[in-house]
């Protein structure tokens, strides 16, 4: 049977159409989808898109493309960014199998907006104010710096007394280890003399 | 290497009962009967039913229901909306994603619920004038579950490596008379290199319509009824197979119901090759 294997050229239906239309393709031979495709016809028309790989030299098309997605950030990103900056991850793992588990981060933002919302108290001490009101409900945050710039200085602060401690305990070891070797060295020595 | 061959649905093991309809009151008719029964009727009357068969349904915008088989609740719950990450877009994707969110794509649902109905109506209609379907994907983890898919409904499915002339040579790799699949349904467009699956241009060459499900790294030019969705997530894989399955079946059982109501179709398929 005749057909059009242009496929960069317009659509199938316009392609089949057309050969209808010339006779070349008799009515009795027509596809079975021709006429569920004249009566639901797609919302964009199938026509091939040439997806050139030259597009690096445009910037402005390199702008719009990004707009052309936006971000999707919400008014509480402000709060649970906070809360990971603090408190790093929550005591209590995510648990994503199931569909309407709340994260330890989720509760803290909600009560974040309720007590914004009663508009009781001040920006500046609503974060500690939640932290209080979830302890209080038997939620224990506790604070995990990041490993970015507070921790360097936590490490230098606890090495310095770790090092005092080593080497008093090093001075004991080798003192108890010594005698220790004599004794066992006098162990060695009477057991393989036998031998 | 493995039998390139396209794995043929038994057409016997089709299960009506597994449709929940309401109207339909055969019950458990043999289906090779039906088929069988060829009465004769003058030209006219012949002509009368088949406009009757064949065009009644088209009129309606959706003969067989298939809004009620999901919602966007539903999708959601598959995780349907995620997309892959930001580097990952496809250009001609960004008009059906919603936004990103840290990086990853998240695909507008609404417009997917508009285009997996038209899929599905189109599906069903096909299958309802008794086209051949085939089922393409080439994500080895769910080959099962998509051959399963097309034995359940009686349809063909290709999970395997396309071999280049399998629709563009088909008279001679298969031999003379082949007929060709009335639609082609791709529950993933990329192959195992993620490129463009060679099927969706040869569908396009041969004049063959394609429903595909297109993630946020697919090109959907080509693709007649697009449905932009997830096709990593087996749920979502899950979800869409017994769509599609529930679909066709829907179909060919209205077909059969339509057939005893108005006798059948004096005029054989029509043979596109």
């Amino acid at each position: 049977m005749a057909g059009s294997r242009l496929e960069k050229f317009g659509t199938i239906y316009t392609r089949v159409r057309d050969l209808l239309r010339s006779g070349i393709i008799k009515q009795s031979d027509k596809p079975i989808w021709y006429d569920v495709y004249k009566a639901f016809p797609p919302k964009r028309n199938p026509l091939y898109v040439k997806t050139s790989t030259k597009s690096f030299n445009m910037n402005y098309g390199k702008r719009q493309r990004e707009d052309a997605v936006p971000d999707i950030f919400y008014k509480e990103d402000l709060v649970r960014a906070k809360f990971y900056e603090v408190y790093a991850t929550g005591p209590r793992p995510l648990d994503l199998s199931r569909l309407n588990f709340v994260s330890t981060c989720q509760r803290f933002v909600e009560r974040y907006t309720e007590l914004e919302r009663s508009g009781s108290l001040e920006e500046s001490s609503l974060f500690e104010e939640t932290a209080k009101a979830l302890l209080a409900e038997g939620v224990v945050l506790r604070r995990g710096k990041r490993e970015r710039g507070p921790a360097v200085t936590v490490a230098a602060e606890s090495r310095d007394p770790v090092l005092g401690v080593k080497l008093a305990d090093i001075l004991e070891e080798q003192h108890g280890a010594s005698s220790a070797e004599k004794q066992d060295s006098e162990v060695h020595t009477a057991r393989t003399s036998p031998q | 290497m493995a039998a390139r061959v396209l794995t043929k649905g038994l057409l016997l093991l089709r299960n009506p009962r597994l449709v929940p309809t309401v109207l339909y009151l055969c019950r458990g008719q043999l289906h090779a009967t039906a088929a069988a029964i060829k009465p004769l009727q003058s030209n006219i009357e012949s002509n009368a039913t088949d406009n009757k068969l064949l065009n009644q349904p088209l009129e309606t915008a959706d003969f067989f229901r298939l809004s009620e088989l999901f919602s966007l609740k539903e999708l959601f719950d598959a995780r349907v909306h995620l997309g892959h990450k930001k580097g990952c877009r496809h250009r001609l994707m960004e008009p059906y994603l919603f936004g990103c969110r840290l990086d990853q794509d998240v695909i507008d649902l609404d417009q997917t619920v508009e285009n997996l109905q038209a899929a599905l109506n189109v599906t069903a209609h096909v299958a309802y004038r008794g086209g051949i379907i085939l089922f393409v994907s080439r994500r080895r983890q769910f080959s099962q579950l998509v051959e399963c898919t097309a034995r359940d409904c009686g349809e063909y499915a290709h999970t395997r490596y396309w071999q280049g002339g399998i629709l563009t040579n088909a008279p001679i790799q298969y031999g003379l008379g082949v007929r060709l699949p009335d639609l082609i349904v791709f529950l993933s467009t990329l192959n195992n290199v993620f490129q463009q699956h060679v099927g969706i241009r040869d569908a396009a060459k041969m004049n063959i319509p394609t429903v595909g499900i297109v993630d946020s790294n697919c090109n959907p030019s080509l693709v007649t009824y697009p449905v932009p969705g997830n096709d990593d997530t087996p749920a979502a894989m899950e979800l869409y197979c017994r769509l599609f399955k529930m679909t066709i079946n829907r179909a060919k059982d209205k077909r059969k119901h339509m057939e005893l109501l108005h006798g059948p179709a004096a005029s054989p398929t029509t043979t596109s090759s």
